[in-house]
């Protein structure tokens, strides 16, 4: 076999660096952006497969927590209407009164003492009050079953204090404090 | 017989033209370069599918997605209506209702004790109720009165609050005479504070203490 020559040999390199430099340019702008957006495309097209398989999933749960949900939505939609329309100071005070009046109980008085967020963090539409409701001349007894309706017919209330002291000038009736707290929703 | 090449010359430079190797690395480069052509055909031809399949999964996506984000925003609403529900659900469960205990405290007052004062706190849920009755006793021996008062408020609350205190913070006679039921009666001045905690911690029962003294061991 015969030895290469000079220039064959330097044609030999020549052709292997035109060859290299062949496949760097093939690899590095052909084939590479093609493989790349390729990948791209497909871990696209996963992620949105895994969202679309996901969502029908979650809006499957969505629907059967509506129903379940159902009677907790009426139930918070009922506690959610004993808050009346208006401002707290507007319409506790005359319904206390009222309420009192109706029990036999007169010159009731209700005040407020302070207003603040609740502590817990799933009422954060809703606010405390604490008022104070003086009952200068209330019977003991008519007492006793007026704060058990109150109990009874506000469920959003709770009676914090309570203060009973003898009447000096009507002994037959005393004086009574009640501080109460209630959650109303901030509407 | 002998042969006379007389192209030998000629012959060897054809062959040596023949093996060019710039010529075979051009024919071998561009062999090379149609392959790659090739692929690099097929492998457009693939993205282009990846591309319409992309579409597709896109419409599809979009198509979905408000429902998705509607049903997602519902479900955080449900999930905070239904926290605030359990939460005033658990506030009202836990309140202490004064009627029947007021109920209690007169059942306990005799025709000779008077009380003049009460004042009870339900403030503090980990401190529980407290309850300070101030009032006066009359008989012959009015401490007596006072103290049957107090051992019947521990009887009547007892019942439904075991663990209740009940405590004189005063207990001092008085100068006043009283006439209770035509005979004259001395007077006693009594504080009795009460406290008790409406919703006790269940203490563990045997089966957890076993459990946790083999944790222990």
């Amino acid at each position: 076999m015969n030895k290469l020559d000079k220039e064959q040999i330097k044609k030999l390199v020549l052709g292997a660096i035109c060859l290299v430099a062949l496949l760097y340019v093939y690899f590095n702008f052909f084939i590479g952006p093609l493989h790349h957006s390729e990948q791209t495309m497909q871990s696209k097209i996963a992620e949105l497969q895994g969202k679309v398989a996901s969502s029908k999933t979650e809006i499957a749960k969505a629907g059967r927590l509506e129903e379940s949900a159902r009677a907790a939505t009426a139930h918070y939609e009922a506690l959610r209407a004993l808050t009346p329309e208006g401002a707290p100071i507007a319409w506790f005070p005359p319904r206390i009164k009222t309420f009192f009046a109706e029990q036999h109980i007169d010159k009731a008085n209700a005040r407020l003492d302070s207003t603040g967020a609740p502590k817990e963090k799933e009422l954060s539409d809703w606010s405390r009050y604490i008022w104070t409701i003086d009952l200068p001349q209330a019977d003991f007894i008519t007492l006793g079953k007026a704060i058990a309706l109150l109990e009874n017919s506000e469920p959003l209330l709770s009676v914090r204090k309570i203060g009973i002291r003898a009447n000096n000038e009507l002994p037959q009736l005393q004086q009574a404090t009640l501080t109460v707290a209630t959650i109303i929703d901030k509407k | 017989m002998l042969r006379l090449n007389l192209l030998h010359e000629e012959i060897a430079e054809q062959r040596q033209r023949q093996r060019d190797p710039l010529k075979l690395t051009i024919y071998v480069g561009i062999g090379i370069a149609a392959l790659f052509a090739l692929n690099y055909l097929w492998t457009g031809y693939r993205v282009l599918n990846i591309k319409s399949q992309l579409a597709s999964v896109e419409r599809d996506w979009s198509k979905i997605e408000p429902k998705v984000t509607a049903a997602q925003k519902r479900a955080g609403e449900l999930n905070a209506i239904i926290g605030t529900t359990k939460t005033l659900d658990g506030i009202m469960e836990s309140r202490f209702y004064w009627a029947p205990l007021l109920a209690k405290v007169a059942d306990c007052v005799t025709p000779n004790v008077q009380l003049t004062s009460i004042d009870g706190s339900a403030e503090d849920e980990s401190r529980g109720i407290s309850l300070v009755i101030d009032g006066l006793a009359a008989g012959s021996e009015p401490r007596a009165v006072a103290e049957d008062f107090r051992q019947m408020l521990l009887e009547q609350i007892g019942k439904d609050h075991p663990g209740m205190k009940a405590e004189f913070k005063t207990l001092e006679d008085l100068d006043t005479v009283l006439r209770v039921s035509g005979n004259n009666a001395g007077t006693a001045h009594f504080v009795v504070a009460i406290e008790f905690n409406p919703s006790p911690i269940p203490a563990p029962t045997p089966q957890t203490r076993r459990s946790r003294s083999k944790k222990d061991e």
